[in-house]
């Protein structure tokens, strides 16, 4: 019998070193600076997480591949620990803990997704760890005064204003009274796309534009005939969706299965959901919010142009970069460009070295408010023609003209 | 197990939860984590090991424990320790009379009816929640910062959990050893029987579920503060990660036994903790293969399966303490 416990007693120190010994990787060991982030390889997210993790991936090894980068006159390699989230921010948080404190990281890249970042974010403010995130837009996250946090992109509210304003263009060349202009929106019910409506909403008020349809979607989006029937009743002039790449997917599946004539579709997440792979000619004519397009004229000695991206992330992964793989490498550019100029891996002077960036990458230049969002890059609208993306808004990117409005089904 | 036994093995559990924090510091999240843990566990096993009715709706009291918690901190204005445990309080009681007013409808119900029943309060309040602006809706709620650095809340947190976790078990331990467990097992074992014997088996069911849920309204409301974000679907009515693990955990141990709970948490805790984080994205399979494992290979628990293999310790055991 008491052996047994003996045994047992063995076998919980055992299990007590092996979980101490983890804490012999420091943040910088011989030549090598190590990131950690946790993304989301599992549940939900995990399209997106995938697109997250592949631009990190892409930056470091093009990084390490240059030379690294020079810090106090020595050169360093980057590498990046991972671990999977599951798409949960209460495991998002646990493990923000054991990267800092266990694996001892010093520098942290952003999960994906809003409500993570919101989880995360608390962490590594609290332990005085920069991060610089890539897709956590909501603009809650910059109102908590954090000091720490950093994003490369563009925050909600500026997502599919332009496409508010676009319609509200339109119809004034028309010579339409915009108080009779209607808009559907229907929005998963979690962070990021309810601060996607609030800004569709405000912007609808800006112009006089009518709401007429304002659903939440389930987070299991499975299913949004329930709205679309409301919307065939209705008729409105624009409808907007938000629900990340399932609710891009589905929006364009049941938009075409229930033969829904609307004049305008605006949606999110339409190049990670690889809509016009999945539905071809039925994705044409919607117009879709993008952080970032290869066709911009950016470019930094990394990448290269916005298009060489597009080419050596195609080359390793084979497929066309979304912009979430776009953003998330912008962002280990911003964290080595950083460490180059703080010439020390300190926490606090990568930190004020991070708040006086000022760069330009190959996703978009890159400058910093005090809240630590993004000011220096504007969203940018595609609209899908002729299987391809197309930017068509702000006139300044644009491409190509807009092709208004979508016609009925009976005659695509 | 002698009693004697039994109160040197908790007295090195006592002692490793007072040093633990200490003697590894850095770990002082997952420390905390493991207790909240053993409680889940625990108070799932009153009803699910004891009494026979397995709930798949306790994630319900952990969730309202959670978010009263933080709303009470965000609209009260008191310190945070104060705001703290008057929102943990909040949530508790409030737990604990839904408990009774849902168990008063649906613990008539039996077996699998009863299991299917609670299925739906986590997923009918994870909705509820997400649709509701007061309680922020789909965005969720933050709760203040901790007022002193993390590693302190960490401290603080792994102690909270781990004087919960202790009184619980000391709670259930002096509580199975009186009628009111025995009355229990007897509706466990054959609740027609125990009705005839003049047993008033609702009130019993009532009270257990109550307990469970007036614990686990408690452990809510300190996990928001611990975990610094409140989803409505991922941290508090968190049915497919807190929800399934602590029917998952109660029944690695030994369901129905004192420590079979406690074991299946620190098990389980641990190798999710070793081996998930380095599975990267394999992790669920790994859970998966676990329960399989669980089912086919020990489905009466770790205890379970001891007291199979070695029935002679068993006898002593049951010698011991009456129950184990």
């Amino acid at each position: 019998m008491w052996k047994g416990w003996a045994g047992a007693v063995g076998a919980a120190a055992l299990g007590a070193s092996v979980l101490a010994a983890g804490h012999a990787v420091a943040k910088v060991e011989g030549d090598t600076v190590y990131l950690g982030a946790a993304v989301s390889l599992t549940g939900k997210y995990t399209t997106a997480g995938e697109h997250t993790q592949r631009g990190y991936d892409l930056a470091v090894k093009a990084i390490n591949d240059a030379g690294g980068i020079t810090v106090g006159g020595e050169t360093y390699r980057l590498e990046v620990i991972y671990y999977d989230d599951e798409s949960t921010p209460a495991r998002g948080a646990q493990l923000a803990e054991r990267l800092i404190n266990q694996d001892g990281v010093a520098f942290m890249l952003g999960p994906y997704s809003s409500g993570l970042t919101k989880a995360i974010a608390p962490v590594t403010e609290q332990y005085g760890v920069p991060m610089v995130e890539a897709n956590g837009a909501s603009l809650q996250l910059f109102n908590k005064g954090y000091r720490y946090l950093f994003a490369v992109l563009s925050t909600t509210e500026q997502y599919l204003a332009s496409a508010v304003a676009l319609a509200a263009e339109l119809a004034e060349r028309e010579g339409r009274d915009l108080a009779t202009l209607k808009l559907a929106g229907a929005f998963e019910n979690d962070p990021f796309s309810q601060d996607i409506r609030a800004g569709v909403l405000e912007d609808a008020a800006k112009f006089g534009i009518q709401v007429v349809v304002d659903d939440q979607l389930p987070p299991e989006l499975n299913d949004m005939a329930a709205t679309l029937a409301k919307v065939k009743a209705v008729r409105p002039d624009i409808l907007v969706v938000s629900g990340h790449s399932k609710g891009a997917a589905l929006a364009i599946r049941q938009v075409q299965e229930m033969r829904v004539d609307v004049p305008m579709l605006a949606i999110t997440h339409c190049d990670s959901a690889d809509v016009i792979g999945k539905f071809g000619a039925a994705s044409e004519y919607t117009l879709c919010a993008s952080q970032w397009a290869p066709t911009l004229s950016y470019r930094d000695d990394v990448f290269g142009s916005a298009a060489d991206f597009a080419v050596t992330f195609e080359a390793a992964y084979g497929y066309v970069p979304p912009y979430q793989a776009a953003e998330s490498a912008a962002a280990v550019l911003v964290f080595a460009d950083a460490f180059e100029r703080a010439g020390t891996f300190a926490r606090d002077a990568v930190r004020d070295a991070l708040a006086a960036t000022e760069m330009q990458t190959f996703y978009g230049n890159v400058r910093f408010d005090e809240t630590g969002k993004n000011i220096a890059k504007p969203m940018v609208l595609y609209q899908i023609q002729d299987g391809a993306y197309v930017v068509v808004a702000p006139t300044r990117w644009a491409a190509s003209e807009v092709r208004h409005p979508t016609p009925p089904w009976s005659e695509r | 197990m002698s009693a004697r036994r039994q109160q040197l093995l908790a007295l090195g559990i006592a002692a490793a939860g007072i040093a633990l924090p200490f003697a590894i510091p850095d770990f002082r999240a997952q420390i905390a984590m493991l207790w909240a843990l053993v409680i889940m566990a625990q108070t799932w096993d009153i009803t699910g090991g004891q009494t026979g009715y397995n709930s798949f709706g306790n994630i319900l009291f952990f969730g309202v424990g959670m978010y009263a918690s933080v709303v009470v901190q965000r609209d009260t204005g008191l310190d945070y320790y104060a705001a703290l445990a008057l929102g943990m309080a909040t949530g508790a009681a409030i737990a604990a009379t839904l408990a009774v007013l849902l168990g008063s409808m649906i613990l008539r119900m039996r077996g699998h009816y009863f299991a299917i029943a609670t299925l739906g309060l986590g997923i009918a309040a994870g909705e509820i929640a997400g649709g509701w602006d007061y309680l922020g809706a789909g965005s969720g709620l933050s709760p203040p910062l901790f007022p002193a650095p993390p590693q302190t809340a960490n401290l603080f947190f792994a102690y909270l959990y781990f004087a919960l976790a202790a009184l619980t078990f000391a709670a259930l331990a002096a509580l199975y050893r009186t009628r009111f467990g025995l009355a229990l097992n007897a509706i466990r074992d054959n609740e027609d029987k125990a009705e005839a014997m003049g047993l008033r088996t609702g009130l019993y069911k009532i009270t257990a579920w109550t307990i469970a849920a007036f614990v686990l309204g408690l452990t809510g409301g300190a996990m928001g503060n611990m975990l610094g974000f409140v989803d409505p679907r991922d941290t508090a009515f968190a049915g497919a990660t807190f929800g399934v693990w602590m029917v998952l955990m109660a029944i690695l141990g030994g369901k129905g036994t004192l420590w079979g709970p406690v074991l299946g948490a620190t098990v389980f805790h641990i190798t999710q903790e070793l081996l998930w984080t380095h599975l990267l994205g394999w992790q669920r399979v790994a859970l998966g293969l676990i329960i399989v494992g669980i089912v086919v290979f020990f489905p009466q628990g770790i205890l379970g399966w001891a007291r199979t293999r070695w029935p002679a310790r068993h006898e002593q055991r049951e010698q011991g303490s009456g129950r184990a």
